[in-house]
């Protein structure tokens, strides 16, 4: 038991840690454990509820540099950014996080409980889901671009474009030739996610931040009742915030989408929802809408991980390589069988949530203060932070270079209001539906969809949201 | 406890890469199938190498730019092994690749075997079935197992191509989950994830497997752990002759080089650590916890250590002839559409 403990307090801090590291997040954390779970083999319960403390404390903590910095904790917090920074700018950052970490807590709770209590229980309802209902819900993510591009149709349209051909780099899924890589090998894995999210997001505002002057002092008492106030307005906006959770809960269930568009798309039912605010200046809605996502898509891409060895996001291919080390083998009944497994993932989950949230609320006035302190005084360590998050993967030059490219874009989409979030949504669903389109039209005739209720039904909200996004004309003040 | 308070201060912040001595190529992202083969051989060889060893992660189209980069630079590093696995050779065989076996050492090899797998009853007359990395002999024994012998390579293409759904664009857990499903009634896995994958599931049935090289002979024997289901016994079974000809030579290449070198480490010729790695894996290949943990990853098969891993090789390369190899090339472009390349080099 007390090594329970121990290895609870250890993955919080830890998944804390790097959920606070720019760019970083559950994956990166993960990935460098490899070379520490062998020390586990002995307790492997341990392990186990280490490495989903870690997974949820890091998914949680993510929020505070979204919102303070400007530049995403990780790929799957992104779109807090959007109203969160400008919150913080306001000298609003304790409101802000506090209602992120509120909603993000009651999400990470609903969908854990709601994942491990039933999770053997799932198999049925997944395997009802086929290549046509994957496929629509693929394309109707994609449709939510329309929601999150910036007023000038001209420049979105071409953010649009150009992020679905920059996710067609690399090869041709048909014939595995090589695609638009100018003959660089790098390039035929496509680019990675990491770089781009960084490049467009983190160092715009990074070099941004020399301009801005520190958002202004706020006592300890306004300190508190801002807390206390975001805490209040995650229950107020309680429909946003589960909205957004049951959106990330579905992404979650989806193997290959990932959490990178959960909070997206979860940002754009936001906007959608309310058509008659502005967004993009500091919506506390914003900031609750896309909160909860990432939490839930953590916890319900347990399901296919555990149920069928089948990752439902990179994090998850991760931590299945770590399971099989400490001896649990995802998908055998053996493991569906062991309670003690259940339990011990449960308890990591759940009172890790718990704790980070905590431990979050205790530390939200201190840490706040970050947006009080100017940018030259840690710019050097985030871009360190940030160069060694793109490094987790391949860890060549050519990630670094991506960065670069990636940076620059980033500062001229900015500079010229180009959607950033329109291109990075077009940017990682374009392979996506490419191959999904492969597998629909190779599988089914139009006559096998049309008896598809599922199918018909996400058709019918896929057509329902392109009107809506045309009737509406929703557009957002961040680009 | 003691060792969990180590795990502990290293988990919070002491980066696992530092101090290495020793660096295993993989040419794949961390999580993939033999990312995690490497992770638990690298962690089980420690023990017996007596240095420090991690991974370096190279990922790429096919896993292709991994092993490229070991052979242009990598490779003069005396402390830097390269992880294949049997996609890679298969890209030796049919695309421009620039890392070449013959020149390197090899430490040891796992020789494996690939099954497939078919929706239970199916008479798999219509196939739907997922492409993927080195997935061409499960294309090519499909082909004559559903078209019977004595054809021509041109017949066998028209004929995979009115019998077998080859459905581009999946990624392995979308074609596990597809073939749960039913979208797919033919999978293939390697012996792990077969059992994990598809022995569990009661509607899925064993359809072949490809057989246990012999390299020496150039021949395969039954899998002692799925008898009977060959694809050369089922063969004999359905048509009542042995499979023969230019199509099955083309097959017996690919399955060869797919499977005879499925889990593969190299260094470069003349790297004074070469015996010293071979002694440490010999080692570790006797050890039954760790050969138990490998085999839990992939499944009881033979490793093939220093001497016996480059006799492998070689015995391959010989298999490689000019027919053989057009032929499989002229499949791979015509039936399942790739843009596969002859490599006049390779033929002896």
């Amino acid at each position: 038991m007390v090594e329970l403990g121990i290895a609870l307090v250890a993955g919080l801090f830890y998944g804390l840690a790097i959920g606070i590291i720019p760019a970083a997040g559950a994956t990166t954390g993960l990935v460098a454990l490899y070379g520490v779970i062998p020390y586990f083999l002995d307790y492997p319960m341990a392990g186990v509820v280490f490495l989903m403390a870690v997974v949820a404390a890091s998914t949680t903590a993510d929020s505070f540099t979204s919102i303070l910095l400007g530049i995403p904790g990780s790929n799957s917090s992104a779109a807090t950014i959007v109203d969160g920074f400008p919150l913080a700018r306001k000298g609003q950052a304790s409101y802000a996080i506090s209602a992120a970490i509120t909603t993000s807590t009651v999400n990470g709770l609903i969908w854990g409980i709601l994942v491990f209590l039933f999770l053997p229980y799932y198999g049925q309802v997944l395997l009802s889901l086929g290549v046509p209902e994957l496929w629509a819900f693929t394309v109707l993510s994609l449709l939510t671009v329309g929601f999150v591009s910036t007023s000038n149709r001209v420049r979105s349209l071409f953010a649009i474009a150009a992020g679905l051909i920059v996710g067609a780099i690399g090869v041709d899924p048909n014939t595995n030739a090589e695609r638009f890589t100018l003959g660089w090998m790098y390039l035929e894995d496509g680019i990675q996610l990491m770089p781009v999210v960084a490049g467009l997001f983190a160092i715009p505002e990074l070099i941004s931040g020399f301009k801005l002057t520190p958002a202004g002092r706020v006592n300890a008492k306004e300190n508190q009742q801002q807390v206390l106030q975001g805490m209040k307005d995650s229950w107020r906006y309680r429909w946003d915030s589960l909205r957004g959770g049951a959106i990330g809960a579905v992404v979650g269930l989806l193997p290959g989408l990932g959490g990178a568009i959960s909070d997206w798309i979860s940002y754009a039912s936001t906007v959608a929802a309310h058509p008659t605010e502005k967004f993009g200046n500091g919506n506390i809605k914003g900031v609750i809408g896309p909160e909860g996502s990432n939490n839930a898509q953590k916890a319900t891409s347990m399901i296919t991980t555990v149920l069928f060895a089948i990752p439902g996001a990179p994090f998850a291919a991760v931590l299945l390589g770590l399971f099989m080390y400490l001896n649990f083998e995802m998908g055998s009944p053996d493991l569906l069988n062991n309670i003690e497994f259940f339990r011990s993932m449960a308890l990591g989950f759940l009172v890790a949530t718990v704790l980070v949230a905590i431990v979050s609320y205790l530390f939200i006035p201190t840490i706040s203060r970050i947006s009080q302190v100017p940018y030259q005084y840690y710019f050097p360590i985030l871009i360190v932070l940030i160069v060694w998050s793109c490094l987790q993967y391949t860890g060549g030059w050519e990630d670094i270079v991506m960065l670069l490219i990636f940076s620059v874009l980033g500062i001229a989409m900015k500079h010229f209001q180009f959607s950033r979030p329109a291109f990075l949504i077009a940017f990682i669903l374009s392979e996506r539906v490419e191959n999904m389109t492969i597998q629909i039209t190779s599988l089914y005739s139009v006559a096998d969809l049309l008896v598809r209720p599922v199918f018909l039904a996400l058709i019918g909200i896929f057509i329902g949201l392109l009107f809506l996004n045309y009737k509406l004309k929703l557009k957002i003040d961040y680009s | 406890m003691k060792q969990l308070f180590t795990a502990l201060v290293l988990a919070l912040g002491i980066a696992s890469t530092a101090n290495a001595d020793y660096t295993l190529v993989v040419p794949q992202k961390p999580g993939a199938g033999t990312s995690v083969w490497a992770q638990i051989v690298a962690t089980e060889l420690e023990k017996h190498l007596g240095e420090k060893i991690v991974i370096k992660h190279i990922p790429g189209a096919r896993d292709i730019p991994g092993f490229n980069e070991f052979h242009n630079n990598l490779q003069q590093d005396d402390k830097t092994v390269m992880v294949s696995h049997g996609g890679n050779g298969v890209s030796f065989l049919e695309e421009k690749v620039d890392y070449n076996y013959a020149e390197y050492d090899s430490i040891g090899l796992m020789n494996l075997n690939i099954i497939a797998g078919k929706r239970k009853g199916d008479p798999m007359d219509k196939v739907r079935f997922a492409s993927g990395s080195g997935m061409t002999p499960e294309a090519l024994a499909m082909t004559m197992l559903i078209c019977g012998p004595d054809k021509t390579v041109d017949q066998y293409i028209a004929c995979f191509k009115e019998h077998v759904t080859w459905v581009n664009g999946m990624s392995g857990g979308e074609r596990r989950l597809a073939f749960k499903r039913g979208e797919l009634n033919g999978t293939r896995e390697n012996p792990a994830a077969y059992k994990k994958h598809v022995e569990s599931d009661s509607n899925a049935e064993v359809w072949f497997h490809h057989g246990i090289l012999d390299a020496n002979k150039g021949t395969h024997s039954d899998d002692p752990n799925y008898p009977g289901y060959q694809f050369e016994a089922l063969f004999k079974k359905r048509w009542g002759v042995e499979p023969r000809g230019d199509f099955y030579n083309a097959y017996k290449l690919a399955k060869s080089f797919r499977d005879g070198l499925q889990k593969a480490l190299w260094v470069r010729k003349g790297n004074p650590n070469t015996e010293k790695l071979r002694q440490a894996l010999t080692a570790m290949a006797n050890d039954p916890e760790s050969r138990a943990k490998i085999e839990k990853d992939v499944g009881q098969y033979q490793w093939l250590i220093g001497s016996a891993g480059n006799g492998q090789r070689d015995a391959l390369m010989k298999l490689i002839t000019r027919q053989a190899l057009s032929d499989l090339v002229k499949f791979n472009k015509l039936a399942l559409g790739l843009e596969s390349v002859f490599k006049e080099n390779l033929i002896k």
